[in-house]
């Protein structure tokens, strides 16, 4: 195996122990390039801590978070390797949104153009000379992934980004997230907005309590959890439809109001037996499984505030 | 460099600098008018007040104390409105939650604060050059209403505006560094104040009180508080009484030192949430 890459986000055997609390508790996971990475929990899961030990933030009681296999701290230059947005009112209130750019640039060593480049591609050009403290929570949120990428980095840390924005806004951001990662980067969105997760994540790590649950691509986390596709079967005769469905050795279950729901087999499947059996259809409809129903499953017990 | 560029594009780009250059303004005017003031008086003929104090009195209206003391006008007041300014550039960092975009910027704390301590620096330079600018043009005429010559050929003239520079510099440091160790906003500006100003008296009048009443030597002690360092360090001439100008060097440098280093060493421990 060859060593890994700084754009791969390695973790292992974090923990972080406060006073009482072990915030993260022996937690290990990997991210790979090229892929949107959910990093999912309830709140008061770890998430933050985890991003904020892996940046340099705060340091771990034991255990690392790297870059392939260097320490934030470490990176030679970690404005143009990683990008990160972590909280979105972290900029002083009497600042314009483009002097808050310009300020991190003259830190980075980066020109000031790059502020006007990044403000042109989160949309925030028109406001980019109005103060920080008249910029609404989207606006805040589109001025940290400005801020992440003025370096160009290879890995994009986000926590909570969609927070605070509307459908549009978070259609928007995850419009930009899936083409950043297609171009090779790694895309780390931590949230516990599961639904949205489902539409961008390929992979997902999921924590409660500072542990890790489980961690895979969405679909085999899905699949696995799940139980796979189930079909939603509504007909006046559910009688010979299930007598029908059993020789194709289908599971049916009674759903909510009078409908079946099957599982084993697909629908058109189901269509071709009734059409057979001669059995009137009202619905026939797949379900996916829901990764709401797998995260609340798969955290249950493990409360969010501890 | 780029560092310091920054943390000074940083106090550029808010509406800090400007509201304490108001503030900066009248106060100076205060003061020029109360050390002229102060080199009107003449020394009493009095039974009550000591020999040592008499002396210091006639001492400080030499031609060239009244001078050295003119020159430096708006120290007392420039170096409070650069402590806080120095304070208020690392409290500002939490204040705002910008220490996170800071630190993420630039992983390597103690580079942070140094550019910190570089920016506050420059801060008390330029208010060092703006007052001394300004006496220059506004102390000649009133020597002159004393009787006095301008005494800018005196060397020690301009031994003591080059002191008064270190003395804004080291302040400067020392602002910085209780920065760090009061991390509160609000905490560190009204603790800065409030002992720079009341502070400084209070002190003053323990030290009086225990001279007097336990022994004399002990009033030379007063030098440890900073305000009394700095004063001591641009003084024109070494006043009887009093410990040698360089020991408020010492003082200074000596808590300006502590300061920076403790602040650094906690700066880079601690966890940024």
């Amino acid at each position: 195996m060859s060593a890994p890459g700084t754009d791969e986000i390695v973790v292992e055997h974090l923990t972080k122990q406060y006073k009482k609390l072990r915030a993260v508790d022996d937690l290990s996971f990997k991210v790979r390039s090229g892929r949107v990475t959910g990093f999912l929990g309830p709140n008061g899961a770890g998430k933050t801590t985890t991003l904020r030990m892996l940046l340099g933030l705060v340091t771990p009681t034991a255990g690392t978070a790297t870059f392939g296999s260097r320490k934030y701290t470490d990176l030679s230059d970690p404005v143009r390797e990683v990008g990160a947005v972590l909280e979105a009112s972290s900029a002083h209130r009497g600042r314009t949104g483009r002097n808050h750019l310009r300020m991190i640039c003259r830190a980075a060593g980066l020109p000031d153009t790059r502020s006007d480049e990044v403000l042109e591609m989160v949309g925030l050009t028109p406001a980019a000379n109005r103060k920080f403290k008249g910029y609404s929570l989207g606006m805040r949120q589109r001025l940290g992934i400005a801020a992440a990428m003025l370096g160009d980095p290879k890995v994009l840390i986000l926590d909570e980004p969609a927070n605070g924005l509307d459908p549009e806004g978070i259609r928007w951001m995850r419009d930009l997230l899936k083409a950043l990662a297609s171009q090779g980067r790694t895309v780390l969105v931590s949230s516990h907005l599961l639904g949205e997760m489902q539409l961008l994540a390929d992979d997902v790590v999921i924590v409660a309590a500072g542990k890790l649950i489980r961690q895979g691509p969405v679909d085999e986390v899905l699949g696995d959890l799940s139980g796979g596709v189930q079909v939603r079967v509504r007909t006046p005769q559910a009688e010979e439809l299930t007598a029908a469905l059993s020789e194709l050795n289908a599971t049916v279950t009674p759903g909510a109001d009078g409908s079946l729901v099957v599982h084993g087999v697909e629908a058109a499947a189901i269509g071709h037996a009734a059409f057979t059996a001669r059995v009137e259809l009202h619905e026939l409809s797949t379900e996916r499984g829901d990764l709401e129903q797998v995260f609340l499953q798969l955290t249950a017990g493990k409360a969010g505030i501890r | 460099m780029s560092l310091v560029n920054a943390e000074l594009f940083k106090v550029r780009t808010t509406s800090l600098w400007w509201i304490m250059a108001i503030v900066l303004v009248p106060l100076y005017a205060a003061s020029v008018l109360l050390n002229w003031a102060n080199s009107n008086i003449s020394v009493p003929d009095d039974a009550a007040v000591s020999d040592t104090q008499t002396a210091q009195l006639e001492a400080s209206l030499e031609p060239i104390n009244v001078a050295t003391n003119l020159y430096t006008s708006g120290q007392y007041m420039g170096v409070l409105i650069v402590l806080l300014l120095s304070a208020i550039i690392v409290t500002s960092e939490f204040f705002h939650l910008t220490a996170t975009t800071t630190f993420l910027t630039t992983p390597r704390r103690e580079s942070v604060i140094l550019a910190k301590f570089g920016a506050a620096i420059v801060i008390g330079l330029i208010v060092w050059l703006f007052t001394t600018v300004l006496n220059l043009i506004v102390v000649p005429p009133i020597m002159s209403a004393l009787d006095l010559s301008s005494q800018l050929g005196e060397p020690a003239v301009w031994r003591a505006i080059g002191l008064n520079a270190l003395a804004f510099v080291l302040w400067a440091i020392l602002g910085v560094g209780a920065g760090v160790l009061i991390r509160s906003q609000i905490a560190a500006t009204l603790v800065l104040a409030i002992t720079y100003v009341v502070g400084t008296s209070a002190i003053g009048l323990v030290f009086f009180l225990l001279s007097e009443y336990v022994a004399e030597w002990i009033n030379n002690l007063q030098v440890l508080v900073p305000t009394s360092a700095s004063q001591l360090m641009i003084s024109g001439t070494d006043l009887p009484g009093t410990p040698p100008r360089w020991v408020g060097a010492v003082v200074l440098i000596g808590y300006a030192a502590v300061t920076g280093i403790l602040g650094t060493w906690l700066t880079k421990r601690r966890d940024i949430s």
